[in-house]
Order: C-alpha cells, then structure tokens, then sequence
C-alpha cells in the first residue's frame, strides 16, 4: 500500500531529471551542430562556395550546380545566411547529413554507420573492463592502504591516470607489434577471412581488437582506481559502517554496504569517462588504423571534406549525451535519495 | 521475554583504553573497575571528552584505531573475557548478546537500503529462523515508540528525521533480544518529552526482559528517573559509582557535586545553579600524577598534587577522592 503511494512521486522526479537531460542534450547538439555549420559556411575559402563556384567552371548550369551542391552539404549554397542555416537544420532533423567528398557521393551518415560500431563498442568494452577492474583494485588499494600492495596499486592509478591516452597507445604499438610482435599493427580485422559468424572471422575480429580494446581501458583504470580507492576510504570511516559492525552484521554483508556506498559516486563521472574514451578514439584510431568514428573525422579534416567533418563531430556529441543519460539513469537505480526525488 | 532468565552481571576490571596522539599513547580510560549488577541500569554520567564512549565501546571490544585497550577484562556472564574474543565469536557477540546504540544514531544506518532490508540484515547474520517474527517485533518496538512501524520499516534513512533514526537505531539494538544493553546517549536527537517517553520505554523493556542496561548521557536529570545506579565519568576514570538515588542526593566527590549544583533541575533553584568552574581536560592537558581534576577543586589538598586517589568504599558507594572519607562539608546538606 504505502510502496504505491510512493512509487508515484518517484516515476516524476525521474522523468523530471531524465527530461532535463534531455533538454540538455538538445541544446548541445544544436550548438556543435550551429557550430560545424558556421565552419562549414564560414572558415575562409567557403568550400560551399567554392564547390558551387568550381561546379559553374566545369561547365553546368547554376541551377545543376546548386542542386549538386545542396545534395553534397544538405543545404543550398545560395540565399541568405538565416536561409542556409534553416536548410541545414531541416536536413538535419530528417538524419541527412548531406554527401562525403572524400568518399564521393556516398551519404554521411551511411559512412559515419559503418564506422561508429568500431568506436561504440571498444569503447564500452574498455569502460566496462577498467570499471570492473580500477574498482576491485580500488578496493584493494584502499583496505591495504597501509601496505605495500595498496602503495604499489594507488602508484599504478596515479601513474596511468596521468599518461594521456595516445602515448599508451604508442607505448602498446611499439611494445606488441614491433619489440614483441604477438598481435596485429592496425586495421579491424584479417582481410583472409570471409566476413560472416565464423571462427576464424570472429577471432580475427578479437585479435585486432584487443590493442584498442586495452589501450581504452588503460587509460580510465587510473581514474577508476584513485577515485575508488578514495571513496572506499571515505565510506570506511562513516559511522554506519562502524554501527553495522557493531550490530554484528555478517562481514559480507558489511562490505556490501561498503562497497555499494563507496561505487555510488563513480555513476557521476562514467559518462564523463565515456566522453573522455570517444575523444581519445580520435588518437586510437589513428595509432591503430582502427576504421571508427576518430579515424573518420581525422580522415575529414585532412580531406577537407567538412560535411562529413561535421557530420562525425555531430555523431559524436549525440553519443556523449546518450552516454550522459545512460550514466545517470543506472545512478538514479541505485540511489534511493535520488530516486525519491531528494539530491542528498 | 523469560522473567527466568537470570541477566548477566557485567564485571570491568582494571580498564584501560589508550588513543595514539602525536604525543604518544595518552589514556581515555584509565584503570577503570566498575560492575553491572544483573536487572539493573547503570547511567554512566561526565563532560563531553571524560571516555564515555571509549569505555562502552570496550564492552564490545570495538574500540577503533587509533584507539587500543591496553589492558583490563570485560567478563559478561555467559560470555566469558569479551576483550580475548575475536573473528566470528566476537561479530556474534555483537548485537545478538550485546545490544548497542550508537552515539551517532542518526547516522548509523545504510542510506541505500530501506530499515527493513537493514533489519533482515541483522536477522541472517545472527541467523534468525523466524524473519517474520523479527519484522514483527521491529514493528511492535516501533511502534511502542510512537513511530508506524510497517512505515518505517519502508522507508530509507533519507526519509527519516533525526529523531525517527534515533529510535531504529534503539529498535536494532533490542530486536534481538540482547541480554545486555548499552546506550551511547540514545535520546540526544529527541525533544524533552520524547526524551523522557523513550527513556520509560527503554526501562520497561528493560524490566520484562530482565536485562543489564548501561545508558551514557550528558544529561544527569533525564538518567535520574530511570537508572537505579550512577557512575560519573572525569578525565576517564569512574570518580563516583553508587545507588542513583544516594549519588544524587548526597554526591562525595567534589566533581560530582559541582555538576549537581550546575544543573537547576536537581539544584531546585536556578538562582542556586552554579557552572563548574573550569574546563573539562582532555587527552594531552590530563595531568600525568596527582588527581586528574585538582585543577578544578575546591578542596585540593597537598596530597592531592602528587598522588592519585584510591577507589574507596563508602556506605555502598565507591568514590576516588582523598576528600571523600573525611567528614562531610556542611554544605552537603543542601543536597541530601
Ligand atoms: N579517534 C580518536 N583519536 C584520538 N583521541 C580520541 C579519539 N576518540 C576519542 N579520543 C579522545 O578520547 C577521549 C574520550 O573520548 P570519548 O569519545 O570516549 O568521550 P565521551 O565522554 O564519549 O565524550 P562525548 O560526551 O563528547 O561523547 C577524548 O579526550 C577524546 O578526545
Ligand atoms: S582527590 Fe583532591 S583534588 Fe581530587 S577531587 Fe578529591 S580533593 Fe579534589
Ligand atoms: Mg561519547
């Protein structure tokens, strides 16, 4: 009885915060998206301009080279600025992100389709793997806080939590593909097998994943560990701690007070981690020729092909806002005080 | 519970309690004896930093680094030398033999779990067959304590005021049927007059179940309507030690007199209430010989300086002072 009349509450504080996220969310994809567009439209030697110019030289009609042009942007080249940038925005609301140059007139976002699965899931492999990781050694680290083991642990956190992303890459390149060479220099997988649900096709798969794979999780065990440890630490010395000891709760129970109490606070920089991890994509992809959504925008750069520049730069702020959403859907599950509304 | 069921004596002998400071390891409970007469509630009285806590936490041998009990018993009948217990015969102690509220009451509860999770908790680790019935009685003791229990139980710590936690937190040291008690100042969260009906309470579960009851607190009048006998804590020894009603009406030691006559309740008059001059030591101004609270004596005597007073007996009473067996001051009338 009383559980109903509270549940309710409940549901509206949390489609409160998740529509908050969602407000949120928008207005930052209608930033980076104003944003690429102003690049796009802006940076000198306009490339609308210059396609639509270099399109009348070659011979056609303004009307072909504007269409031509529209297709290749999403939007027309020509008309008022205000004009434009409503055009840009109405592709975008129908998922167009106009045509590659680079790739010519293959669509955007069928590129940027292939691509993001190389990126979304060694990335959330390598979250998931230095989650469990940084935090089981977290608690080590902090319950033998005092001995060599936990010195040593917290010394490995602090350590990798401060090598940026792409020199543990470079480190892992040069260490596992050149001094010791047991795994793959780059690429997705082993052009000899027939793609398809096939051992030999899957296990190449895996073998060209694991460089990207751990790099990824190298890079956030750190910030797991340290931020672990310190919440261990934290908790330890709550009294509810001491209370249920003195209560003479069973020591399993008691350290699952702990550690849940102490894994809590972690819910709130996950997505900051998983942001982090797409950014570092940028680097991994590139050190291990890994055909993701980093390699993509680093291809587009270099090709100055801006529609697909700002199409990935897009793609990857839709991600890290899912990602922000996610994070704090999985906190408020677990934390009562949110859930009922009520920030502790 | 069983009327039959004899309560254990709890005996400390010779109890000290050391906290490692940057000056070394200084006493928060020195050489203290002190006897739990089975069926009965001890108060256990003293100024904020007198080792209250430290000395309840020795019954269960919970004292927390950077504190250590280096030397002393606690023989609780049934149980044996608590201090030499340890691993899983020391966790079943605690809570099922020994029931205890934390100082902190407000805060000793998981804030992601609800009561009643907390409470099945308690109900597995000291293997209680019957869960339903624990969650029964719970509710029972709740809501003898004014509060609904099967809300309660519901409910997370969030959900609670201070007050309400205070009272699960004594819930939980009871539920299990704990034949000894202690209270680290269970009713500090409360209003006067929950106060006073959570003290009733806690004496009349005290007397169905025939337990030994030991309640720390700061305030000597809320403790006068419900113990039967007094000890008063300064600079962590016990200065005084009898029947709550002769300690009271006619206090030997010179510190428990000043805390008598600062309170106007038991003063009788306010114009009479006079603060204890002085402020209460702690672990670093607590002097190393003499008698540690000569400093705020009104009848320091040489010997005073120099040697620590003696446990004495007198008429049924035990005190520490040199003062205390010679003839009583005439002022003494004034509170007998
Ligand atoms: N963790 C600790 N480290 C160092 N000293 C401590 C520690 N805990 C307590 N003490 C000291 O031990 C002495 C006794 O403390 P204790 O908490 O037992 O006093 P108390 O009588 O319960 O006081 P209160 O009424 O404030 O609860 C105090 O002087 C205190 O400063
Ligand atoms: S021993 Fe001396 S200083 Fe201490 S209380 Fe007694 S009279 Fe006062
Ligand atoms: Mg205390």
């Amino acid at each position: 009885m009383t559980k109903a009349v509270r549940e309710r509450p409940r549901g509206a504080a949390l489609a409160r915060r998740v529509a908050g996220h969602v407000v949120r969310g928008l207005v930052m994809i209608w930033v980076v998206a104003t944003i690429s567009f102003v690049i796009i439209r802006e940076i000198p030697g306009d490339p609308v301009q210059g396609m639509y110019e270099s399109l009348l030289q070659k011979g056609m009609s303004p009307d072909q080279a504007e269409r031509a042009t529209a297709v290749l942007y999403g939007f027309l080249p020509t008309g008022s600025l205000w004009d434009q940038y409503v055009g840009y925005m109405g592709s975008l609301l129908h998922l167009d992100l106009g045509r590659s140059l680079s790739t010519p007139g293959v669509k955007v976002t069928s590129l940027i389709g292939s691509a993001a699965q190389w990126t979304v899931l060694p990335v959330l492999a390598g979250t998931l793997l230095s989650f469990l990781l940084g935090v089981t050694m977290g608690v080590y680290a902090a319950i033998k806080r005092s001995g060599k083991l936990g010195d040593l642990l917290a010394l490995s956190g602090s350590l990798l939590h401060g090598i940026p992303v792409y020199v543990i890459g470079l480190l892992l390149v040069a260490i596992f593909t050149t001094l010791w060479p047991i795994l793959p220099s780059g690429g997705p997988v082993d052009v000899a097998f027939v793609p398809g649900f096939n051992p030999g096709y899957i296990g190449s798969l895996i073998h060209h994943a694991v460089l990207p794979v751990v790099t990824y999780t190298l890079a956030s065990y750190g910030g797991w560990i340290l931020a672990m440890k310190s919440n261990v630490v934290a908790v330890l010395g709550d009294d509810f701690i001491l209370a249920a000891e003195l209560r003479g709760l069973k020591r399993g129970i008691v350290f699952r007070y702990l550690a849940r109490n102490a894994i809590l606070p972690l819910f709130t920089i996950l997505a900051l981690s998983i942001g982090m991890l797409f950014g570092g994509s940028i680097f991994i992809e590139e050190i291990f020729n890994y055909p993701g959504l980093g390699l993509l925008l680093v291809n587009s750069i270099s090709t100055r092909d801006y529609a697909l520049m700002g199409g990935t730069f897009l793609v990857i702020t839709v991600g890290i806002v899912v990602a922000n959403i996610v994070a704090d859907l999985l906190y408020t599950a677990i934390d009562p005080r949110v859930r009922s509304g009520e920030a502790s | 519970m069983s009327r039959d069921s004899a309560a254990p004596e709890v005996r400390i002998r010779d109890l000290t309690v050391v906290y490692n400071t940057p000056a070394g390891e200084l006493p928060a409970v020195s050489h203290v004896s002190l006897t739990l007469t089975p069926g009965t509630i001890t108060g256990v009285v003293g100024e904020s930093g007198s080792g209250k806590s430290t000395l309840a936490l020795s019954l269960l041998n919970a004292v927390q680094p950077p504190g250590r009990i280096a030397e002393g018993s606690v023989e609780i009948d049934g149980l044996g030398d608590v201090l030499r217990l340890d691993g899983e015969d020391l966790r079943r102690t605690r809570g099922r033999k020994v029931g205890y509220v934390f100082q902190a009451a407000q805060n000793s509860l998981n804030p992601l779990k609800t009561i009643g999770k907390q409470l099945l908790d308690l109900g597995r680790s000291h293997d209680v067959e019957d869960l339903r019935a624990l969650v029964a009685d719970a509710k029972a003791l709740l809501s003898r304590m004014g509060l609904d229990g099967a809300r309660v139980l519901d409910s997370h710590q969030h959900e609670l005021s201070g007050g309400m936690r205070q009272r699960v937190g004594i819930m939980l040291a009871l539920v299990l049927n704990a034949q000894v008690v202690v209270l680290d100042e269970p009713t500090t969260a409360l209003d006067m007059i929950t106060q006073a009906t959570i003290l009733r309470i806690i004496r009349e579960v005290h007397e169905e179940r025939a337990l030994t009851t030991l309640v720390i607190t700061h305030d000597v009048g809320a403790v006068a309507e419900v113990a039967d006998d007094l000890a008063v804590m300064y600079g962590g020894r016990v200065v005084e030690h009898g029947p709550i009603a002769e300690v009271l009406g006619a206090p030997r030691h010179p510190y428990t007199q000043g805390l008598i006559r600062a309170i106007p309740r038991l003063s009788g008059d306010i114009s009479l209430a006079r603060a204890l001059p002085g402020r209460p030591p702690t672990l670093g101004t607590l002097p190393a010989a003499g008698c540690v609270f000569r400093e705020r004596c009104e009848k320091r005597m040489e010997i005073c300086e120099t040697v620590e007073p003696a446990t004495a007996t007198y008429d049924g009473r035990s005190v520490a002072c040199h003062a205390a067996g010679r003839p009583a001051p005439v002022k003494r009338r004034e509170y007998a």
